[in-house]
């Protein structure tokens, strides 16, 4: 038989939250349909590296494999993207393989994106519907805001958008147009809306809306295709109005 | 039970009177400047008594420090601490979007500077008398001439590009086709101003009046 297709992956390293970052190459047999976490698997089968040195399975996150979970986000050859939609066949080689850079490394690939889950939380990104007795029914969902809802409603929290917006970095603890999206959808809601200001509230603070500098790169990376930038410009406008009017007009 | 009043925190007033400056008063008085100053296109007399116009409006003092010089240093001052906050990553991500991020910053920069050194030739070495011969005298030095020219190139596009910025920031252009619309507009607006600029420019070098016939 023939020498089997190699490809070719490096991947960035890093044992620990504190430990130092390396680089580790390796050479992997290619199969057709091979994206990068079935490399990332492979790896973990027979973790020799290329040039035969015994090492440790690449930790990373991955569930769903078809896009829809958000946890296999990383840097693949400089891009942020989905690692499960990766395909390897589109990929230059050497394929590099990084941890997204604007959340704190656990462990090689695996980051911590718990700023954003807390994010959801400062801005009360649900609907509230749980009381001390029946709430009974909401008001309807238009058709019209059930339309609008729907992509907006498609976020996977995979944190892509952070990674590529140049106003989130160490500097500036900008909290990322997933949350604003988020926002936009729970206050177009009819039962969402009545917490409404709370939201926008959140936003005016540290870190909020303000600090979108309108680079735009978050919907150009979104693997959702998530109206991204209609999201922030148009909490942008209900945020203004309420930090404007709300204490003229009440 | 009234809901409490909540205050924005400082950040966002700051950030959003920063957007707001860029376009009344520093835009609009950018818009005024191009305005007052073609005036040389028609002729010399023409904009000497334009410019004693502008240099005895009532309350001289107190307009330009309040509405040019204040916003102005405020504007640009905040920018770069804007600046400093943020990381370009157009290198990784070359996108338009995220090139006319990088730009935004590089001719609000350049426009700083140029508008520092214009103000205190124009303004304060003239003694706020400053006339076409004075203009034309600063126009003879290549240097000076080049540096005009850049300064108004960057300044045109960054206003341009602040009109996009500013009508996505405020959320009166929401939709991707409206914020398509808006970033043209922009793009025009940076071109125009840096047409007329340029011509303003080559007007006094050369002693050239187009418009001169209007009066003749």
């Amino acid at each position: 038989m023939a020498d089997k297709k190699k490809v070719i992956v490096r991947v960035k390293r890093q044992a620990g939250p504190k430990q130092e970052a390396r680089w580790e190459e390796f050479a992997l047999d290619w199969r057709p349909s091979m994206n990068v976490i079935i490399a990332l698997r492979d790896i973990a089968e027979n973790p020799l590296t290329r040039d035969g040195q015994k090492t440790t399975p690449v930790s990373y996150d991955s569930n769903c494999l078809e896009e829809i979970c958000g946890s296999c986000a990383m840097v693949i050859n400089g891009k942020a993207r989905m690692a499960c939609s990766a395909l390897i066949d589109d990929l230059e080689q050497p394929i590099r393989i990084e941890p997204l850079s604007k959340f704190p490394v656990v462990r090689d690939l695996a980051v911590d994106r718990q700023f954003m889950f807390e994010s959801l939380k400062r801005v009360h990104a649900w609907v509230p519907i749980d009381g001390t007795y029946d709430l009974g029914e909401g008001p309807r969902v238009s058709p019209e805001t059930q339309e609008k809802g729907y992509p907006l409603s498609n976020c996977i929290t995979c944190g892509s958008c952070l990674e590529v917006c140049p106003q989130v970095n160490e500097k500036n603890p900008f909290i990322g147009a997933a949350i604003i999206s988020q926002v936009r959808l729970f206050n177009m809601h009819p039962t969402g809306a009545m917490h409404a200001r709370e939201r926008l509230e959140a936003l005016m603070g540290p870190g909020g809306i303000a600090d979108c500098a309108n680079a735009q790169n978050c919907v150009q990376a979104c693997p959702k295709g998530i109206p991204l930038t209609e999201s922030i410009a148009e909490v942008n406008r209900q945020v203004w109005k309420q930090a404007l009017f709300g204490w003229l007009l009440g | 039970m009234s809901a409490k009043v909540f205050r924005p925190d400082r950040s966002y007033l700051l950030r959003k009177l920063h957007s707001l400056s860029g376009i009344v008063p520093v835009g609009a008085f950018l818009a005024e400047h191009f305005w007052s100053n073609s005036t040389v296109l028609v002729s010399i007399s023409k904009y000497n008594e334009t410019s004693r116009e502008l240099q005895t409006i009532p309350f001289r003092i107190f307009a330009e420090a309040l509405m040019i010089w204040l916003p102005i240093l405020y504007h640009g001052c905040y920018g770069i601490h804007i600046w400093m906050r943020g990381k370009s990553n157009v290198s990784d991500y070359p996108w338009v979007g995220n090139w006319l991020y990088t730009l935004q910053r590089a001719t609000g920069l350049v426009a700083f500077v140029y508008i520092g050194w214009h103000v205190y030739a124009e303004r304060f070495l003239t003694h706020g008398k400053s006339t076409y011969g004075d203009m034309e005298r600063t126009l003879q030095n290549p240097y000076a001439l080049a540096f005009m020219a850049v300064g108004i190139v960057a300044s045109s596009f960054h206003f341009g590009i602040g009109i996009w910025n500013f009508l996505c920031k405020w959320g009166l252009t929401a939709t991707v086709q409206a914020q398509r619309a808006a970033g043209r507009l922009g793009v025009l607006v940076g071109l125009a101003f840096s047409l007329v600029g340029i011509l303003i420019l080559v007007s006094f070098r050369l002693n050239w009046h187009p418009f001169e016939f209007y009066i003749k």
